[in-house]
C-alpha cells in the first residue's frame, strides 16, 4: 500500500476522532460529570450552528461568531438549567423524558424561525496535497481544536476554584453547602458549560456539515456512546474513546467500507460495554 | 326509555356524519407536517393546498369544491397507518395523498388497496411499486438514471464511482447505474455505500481519489451527506472529478451548501426551480404569493400539485368521484396534465408517469442552470414489470434484483 495513501488516512483518522471529540465534549461534562442524560444536546448543537451562521451573515468574521455563538447557548442552556433540570436532579428517567421534550421543541423552533433550508455561506477553505492525495484543510485544524478544547477544560475543572466547586456540588451538594458553596449556581453555570460546548461544536464544525434543523443528530448517537464508554473518568476517557472509537472506524471505512466503519464501531462499543459495564474509566485513579 | 332516547340520539347522530362526509368531494393528506422530516412534509402539504385552491378556483371538480383533511404524521412512522385506517374508515374520502419515506408508502399501501382508494404517492423513489390503487407522479430511480448516466459517460468518460447511502434507494439506485455503465459503455470503478448516520467523509474521499474516476455518482439523503459535497469540495477535488446525482435537488440541498460547493454540481431531476415556462412562472407566482419567498421550492411540491391535478381531471373524465370509475379513468392511458414541469402522463399499464427528466447544473446563487431536458421520459423498469391493466390483480414491490 502506497505511503501517501497511509497518511492521508491517518491523518483523516485523526480528524475523525477531533470531530466525534468536539461534538462529544459538551456531553462529557454534562453527563459524565453531572449525571444529567441531556437528550437535547444535539439541538444545542446544532443552535450553537444556526447562531454562527447568522451572526457570520449579519457580517460578523466567522472566527469571532464562534464566541458568540458559545455565549447565546451558554445562555439558553442556564435558562434551562434553571426552569427543568435543577428540579430533577437524582431523577434520571425524569430528566430524559424532559430534556427530550425539549429537543422537539427546539427542533420545531428551529423550523419556524429558519424554516426547511437555510443559505449557507461560503467559510474559509483550503486543502493540502500529500503525494497523490489531496485533504481539506480544515478538518485538520479540528484536531488542534480538539486538543485545546480538551486542555483548557480539564484545566478548568482541575486547577480552579469553580472546577472544584462543580465536582463538590455534584458528588456532595449538602456537604458544599454546608462550606458555602452556592451549589445551585454552581451547577446552573456547569450545565451551561456544556450546552456551550456543544453549541461550540455546532458553530466549528458549521464549515464541514450545512446547518439544518436535525444536524445534530447524526452526532447525538455517537458522542453519547464515546461518553457510555468513557465512564466516570469523564474527559481523559472521552478523549480515549473519540481516538479508539472514532479514529479505528475511520481506517476501517478507508480500508473497507464505510459500513465496516460503522460496524466497528458499534460493535467495538458493545464489547467494551460488555466488558466494562461501568465505562472503561471505572478502575482509573483519575479525576477527570 | 332512557336507553331508547339515547340510541335515538345516536342513530341520527350517525346519518348526520355519514350524511355530511358525503356532502363534498374530500381529498386526504397525509403528511409529516412536523417532526424531522417535515422539511419534506412541509412543502408537500404546501403543494397539495396550492394545487386545491387553483382547482376550486376554477369551479373545483364535478361543480363542487375539494375540501381536504389533513393528518399530521408528525414524522412516526406508526402514524401512517393509523391515519391511513382513520381516513379510509372513519372520513369518507374521494381520494388520499400520502407519505414520504418508501416504509411509509409500503405500510399504507395494503390499507389503500383493501377500501379501493385511489392512492397518490408524489416522492423521489427507488421505483417499483405496483398496485392497482397506487398512483405514481414523482420519478423513479430509473427514470432519473438513464438520462443521467447516459449524459455523464459522454460529457466526462466513462469510469464511474458510486457513492450512496445504505438503504433500499441507495442500493438499488446503484444496482441502475451499474445496468446503464454497462449499456452505454462505462465502467464503475468504486463504489461506498453509507449509513445516514456518517457524518465524515475523509474515508469515502479518499476512496474516490485513490480509484481516480472520471465523475462520481453521489446520491445523498438528508442533511448531514449534504456535508460529503461540502467536504469533497474542500479537498479541492471538484474541479477535476465532477459530481453528478440524481436526487441532489430533492431536500433543497443546493441551498443548504455553500455557493462555492454547490456551483457546478450536475443534477437530474423532473423540476427544478429555474424552468423557464408559462406554467412555472405562474407557479411560482401562485407560490410566493401564498407562502412568501422564504424558502426555495423543491421538486416534492410540484409533484404532489401534479397528482392532485391529475386526480381532478381523472374524476372530471369519470362524470364521479367513484373509486372504481377514477381508477378506471386515471389508467386510460391518455391522462396528462402540463405542470410547472412541462407535460406529466400518467401510464395506463404501470401507474407511474412519463415526464421531462432535466440535467441541470448548479450555480453560485444557490440554483439551478437547465442544461438538457430529456422530454417525456418513461418510467423504464416499471414499465417493462407493472402492467395492472394485462395483471389488474398485481400487488407488489418489484426490485432489480427479484425480476
Amino acid at each position: 500500500m502506497e505511503i501517501d495513501f497511509l497518511v492521508t488516512v491517518l491523518l483523516s483518522s485523526l480528524s475523525s476522532a477531533a470531530i466525534l471529540l468536539i461534538a462529544a465534549m459538551g456531553l462529557a461534562v454534562v453527563f459524565g460529570l453531572m449525571g444529567v442524560i441531556n437528550l437535547a444536546h444535539s439541538e444545542f448543537l446544532m443552535m450553537g450552528a444556526y447562531a454562527a451562521l447568522t451572526i457570520t451573515k449579519a457580517g460578523v468574521p466567522y472566527l469571532l461568531s464562534i464566541p458568540i455563538a458559545v455565549a447565546i447557548t451558554m445562555a439558553i442552556g442556564a435558562v434551562v438549567e434553571i426552569l427543568i433540570i435543577s428540579r430533577l436532579y437524582g431523577r434520571l428517567f425524569d430528566t430524559m423524558l424532559a430534556t427530550w421534550g425539549l429537543s422537539m421543541v427546539l427542533l420545531q423552533l428551529a423550523v419556524l424561525l429558519f424554516g426547511t433550508a437555510t443559505p449557507s455561506i461560503n467559510l474559509p477553505q483550503f486543502n493540502i496535497s500529500i503525494g497523490d492525495y489531496q485533504l481539506a484543510g480544515y478538518p485538520l485544524i479540528l484536531i488542534g481544536v480538539a486538543v485545546i478544547m480538551l486542555i483548557l477544560i480539564y484545566l478548568l475543572m482541575t486547577k480552579t476554584t469553580y472546577g472544584m466547586q462543580a465536582r463538590a456540588s455534584i458528588q456532595e451538594p449538602e456537604m458544599a453547602q454546608a462550606i458555602g458553596i452556592e451549589s445551585s449556581r454552581v451547577n446552573t453555570f456547569t450545565f451551561a458549560l456544556g450546552c456551550g460546548l456543544a453549541g461550540f461544536a455546532g458553530a466549528v464544525l458549521l464549515p464541514i456539515i450545512p446547518a439544518t434543523p436535525s444536524m445534530g443528530m447524526a452526532f447525538a448517537v455517537k458522542s453519547f456512546l464515546a461518553v457510555v464508554v468513557a465512564g466516570p473518568v469523564a474527559l481523559t476517557g472521552t478523549a480515549l474513546t473519540a481516538i479508539g472509537l472514532g479514529g479505528g472506524a475511520s481506517i476501517t471505512a478507508s480500508l473497507l467500507t464505510s459500513v465496516a466503519g460503522e460496524v466497528f464501531f458499534f460493535i467495538i462499543t458493545a464489547v467494551l460495554l460488555w466488558r466494562y459495564p461501568m465505562g472503561i474509566s471505572a478502575k482509573w485513579r483519575r479525576k477527570l | 326509555m332512557k336507553t331508547y332516547i339515547l340510541k335515538r340520539i345516536a342513530l341520527s347522530l350517525m346519518i348526520f356524519f355519514a350524511g355530511s362526509s358525503y356532502a363534498q368531494v374530500k381529498i386526504g393528506a397525509i403528511y409529516d407536517i412536523t417532526g424531522d422530516l417535515n422539511i419534506f412534509g412541509l412543502q408537500q402539504i404546501n403543494g397539495l393546498n396550492l394545487a386545491v385552491e387553483d382547482i376550486n378556483a376554477k369551479g373545483g371538480v364535478l361543480g363542487e369544491k375539494i375540501k381536504v383533511v389533513t393528518y399530521d404524521t408528525q414524522s412516526a412512522l406508526n402514524k401512517y397507518t393509523q391515519f391511513a385506517k382513520t381516513a379510509v374508515l372513519r372520513d369518507g374520502l374521494d381520494a388520499i395523498f400520502a407519505g414520504l419515506t418508501s416504509s411509509s408508502r409500503e405500510a399504507m399501501r395494503p390499507i389503500f388497496r383493501r377500501a379501493n382508494m385511489p392512492y397518490f404517492y408524489s416522492t423521489i423513489y427507488e421505483g417499483g411499486a405496483c398496485d392497482k390503487q397506487t398512483f405514481i407522479t414523482g420519478p423513479t430511480a430509473s427514470q432519473q438514471l438513464k438520462p443521467l448516466i447516459q449524459w455523464a459517460i459522454k460529457k466526462y468518460g466513462p469510469k464511474i464511482y458510486i457513492m450512496a447511502p445504505d438503504y433500499n434507494f441507495g442500493t438499488i439506485s446503484a444496482s441502475w447505474i451499474n445496468e446503464y455503465a454497462k449499456q452505454f459503455g462505462g465502467e464503475v470503478v468504486g463504489e461506498d455505500f453509507l449509513a445516514l448516520t456518517v457524518t465524515d467523509y475523509s474515508p469515502t474521499i479518499q476512496k474516490i481519489q485513490r480509484s481516480k474516476p472520471d465523475f462520481v455518482v453521489a446520491l445523498p439523503v438528508g442533511p448531514s451527506q449534504v456535508g460529503f459535497i461540502e467536504q469533497f469540495a474542500a479537498a479541492g477535488l471538484k474541479e477535476n472529478t465532477p459530481i453528478v446525482s440524481s436526487n441532489y435537488s430533492t431536500g433543497n440541498e443546493q441551498v443548504l451548501l455553500s455557493p462555492s460547493a454547490g456551483k457546478g454540481i450536475i443534477a437530474s431531476h423532473v423540476y427544478f426551480m429555474s424552468l423557464n415556462t408559462p406554467e412555472n412562472k405562474a407557479f411560482l407566482t401562485r407560490w410566493f404569493d401564498k407562502y412568501g419567498k422564504t424558502d426555495a421550492i423543491s421538486p416534492e411540491a410540484v409533484t404532489v400539485w401534479n397528482a392532485v391535478h391529475l386526480w381532478a381531471k381523472a374524476v372530471e373524465k369519470a362524470g364521479t368521484t367513484d373509486h372504481t370509475a377514477v381508477i378506471k379513468a386515471l389508467e386510460s392511458g391518455d391522462l396528462h396534465f402540463t405542470g410547472p414541469n412541462g407535460l406529466v402522463t400518467m401510464e395506463a399499464g404501470s401507474h407511474h408517469t412519463r415526464q421531462n427528466v432535466y440535467i441541470a447544473e448548479g450555480n453560485d446563487h444557490y440554483g439551478f442552470n437547465i442544461i438538457k431536458t430529456f422530454p417525456n421520459a418513461a418510467p423504464n423498469y416499471e414499465s417493462q414489470v407493472c402492467d395492472l391493466i394485462a395483471n389488474p390483480k398485481l400487488a407488489k414491490h418489484f426490485t432489480p434484483s427479484t425480476k
